[in-house]
């Protein structure tokens, strides 16, 4: 398949499934409530190393937020529900708590739950005030700069982790202009996150390592400097290969938000250096969803 | 749906307990026995009794003999087109109950769930524990169009509790959680021995002695409350931000408060 001059592989990404949850954010202002959204879902970029993969969903407007100011939505992932009930606490308390005029609300219900005020209301130190409405429990902690207000736990659901496509470009620079384009155009879709650094994974791995140890190393079939060295999977004309890892709470919302991708990607062509979109997999054999390119794109 | 309708044949000549006449109730209700005075008859010889369906119970013309309605309801709906007696929605879980007229005492004592909404006065012990027990309402929501008894909440676990008139003497005693909302005057020693919960208030005179100023504050908390409460969207105003903070009851624990709002929601 080619598009605009730029192949489409005939490949998939291959993915796993993770538990999710999210998370409303708000504060005074845009800005406190985006910074606290970002502490939080900082060194989140893959469970390997982080325990945890997330990210910003997106801007929500006040007129949407449970208390009218102006809110972020995050999404977290776990491998599994035990997981995420160990870091969501952790990253409230560490990071939305501390982060002033910031409250944090459940983003949405159902399925086994995860513990925002029923852990943080301990830091009140006996001076935590809980109030019951609407079925809803919601907690107050006085802190110096007056009250940390969030609800008592949030519900999950099972989501997917690890879609991704790979931008096969001419250059570095072409490379991250495809790819950040593409992480422009994958934002706007509810749903997903996108764990790495702005979104773009320079660095994507491979399943072990010839090191004792290691559960992941550098995918050396899509680097380009290792092209005289190993089998690669680069035509001669590539020099930079960036990588956007998806993690959604549905397969239909990972799929949408590939598809987004892709087409912004393919909106600059072959002329502005995109040679090829690929995905990154592991033949097929270790996850259950399977976002195939072609089928996608179709 | 119109549902049962209750039309009394004529008045009254001694209280009626109506507890075990809900919406939905099996059997003939017409034959269901209900004490009456010192004698229990059955409800045919006191309600013509008409119409049909479970969702719904319609009692004509109220009177403030009728003890017990809604008691220990757990869904569907009852509306009153008058007054009612004592214990109205006692140890009610869920449903709604509508009265046009004034409610008698022990409205809402012990209820778990639920809506009540009353459109005159209230008697005394509105929301509170019966007699003997430790704990009042828990849960559900009273709106009370007019004024409320002494002891209003008395012992409140937990619910919302929006009084629009004045409260009586001893409002808020011994409250251990939940909310009271008072929009007239307090008569005084209100919250005394409040544990925990909060009062919305629209001035601090009235407060039991145990209550000391922590200033005026903007909370989030009352945004995110009249967000999730139609009722305290009401009472308080949908733009509330601010309110005056006064803690107690400081001589049982002092976790309780009394918020201070202006009608507007701005202080």
């Amino acid at each position: 398949m080619i598009l605009n001059g730029v192949e489409i592989r005939d490949s998939f990404a291959e993915a796993f499934p993770m538990v999710g949850t999210r998370l409303i954010i708000t504060a005074d202002t845009p800005r406190w409530a985006m910074t606290a959204a970002k502490t939080m879902t900082g060194f989140a970029t893959s469970v390997i190393g982080c325990g945890c993969e997330a990210g910003v969903e997106r801007v929500v407007p006040a007129d949407e937020t449970p208390d009218g100011r102006p809110g972020v939505a995050v999404l977290i992932f776990a491998m599994d529900i035990n997981g995420l009930k160990s870091v969501v606490p952790l990253r409230i308390g560490q990071c939305v708590l501390t982060s002033p005029t910031s409250a944090c609300f459940a983003g949405m219900t159902g399925g086994d739950t995860v513990s925002i005020g029923k852990a943080l209301r301990y830091f009140g130190d006996g001076w935590q005030i809980a109030k019951n409405v609407d079925g809803r429990r919601i907690w107050r902690i006085p802190v110096m700069e007056g009250e940390f207000v969030c609800d008592h736990e949030s519900g999950t659901t099972s989501g997917v982790g690890g879609g991704n496509i790979l931008i096969l470009a001419t250059s570095r620079g072409e490379a991250l202009a495809a790819a950040e384009a593409a992480v422009d155009a994958m934002d706007k879709v509810e749903g997903c996150i996108l764990p790495f650094p702005g979104g773009v994974v320079r660095s994507g791995s491979k399943v072990g390592s010839k090191y004792k140890g290691m559960f992941a190393s550098t995918n050396n079939f899509y680097c380009p400097t290792l092209r005289a060295q190993t089998a690669t999977q680069l035509p001669p004309e590539v020099a930079s290969v960036m990588e956007i890892v998806i993690d959604g709470v549905s397969p239909e919302a990972v799929s949408a938000c590939t598809r987004a991708g892709i087409e912004a990607v393919v909106a600059l062509g072959r002329a502005k250096g995109v040679v090829a979109i690929d995905a990154g997999n592991y033949g097929g054999n270790l996850g259950p969803f399977h976002f195939k390119l072609r089928e996608i794109m179709a | 749906m119109t549902g049962v309708i209750l039309t009394a044949r004529g008045a009254f000549d001694a209280r009626v307990d109506l507890s075990g006449v809900l919406p939905g109730a099996e059997g003939d209700l017409a034959k269901r026995p209900i004490p009456y005075g010192g004698r229990v008859v059955e409800l045919g010889e006191l309600f013509d009794v008409s119409g049909s369906g479970a969702e719904r119970l319609t009692i004509e013309a109220g009177d403030a003999r009728l003890d017990g309605v809604g008691a220990g309801l757990t869904k569907g709906e009852i509306v009153v087109r008058g007054d009612v007696g004592a214990r109205l929605g006692r140890k009610m879980s869920g449903g709604v109950i509508s009265v046009k007229g004034s409610a008698g005492a022990f409205a809402a004592s012990e209820m778990s769930g639920g809506k009540i909404a009353i459109g005159g006065d209230a008697g005394e012990r509105l929301g509170a524990a019966d007699d003997g027990s430790r704990r009042g309402m828990s849960g559900g929501v009273v709106i009370v169009g007019g004024s409320a008894g002494a002891r209003a909440g008395e012992r409140l676990r937990g619910g919302v509790v929006v009084i629009e008139g004045d409260a009586g003497k001893d409002a808020a005693a011994d409250l251990i959680a939940g909310t009271l909302a008072v929009g007239g005057r307090l008569a005084g020693s209100a919250g005394r021995g409040m544990k925990r919960g909060t009062l919305f208030l629209r001035a601090a005179e009235g407060l039991s002695g145990g209550f000391r100023d922590a200033g005026e504050h903007d909370l989030v908390l009352l945004r995110v409350l009249v967000r999730r409460s139609a009722e305290l969207a009401a009472f308080l105003g949908p733009e509330v931000t601010r309110a005056r903070r006064f803690a107690g009851d400081l001589y049982a624990g002092g976790k309780g408060e009394a918020l201070i709002v202006a009608p507007s929601g701005r202080m």
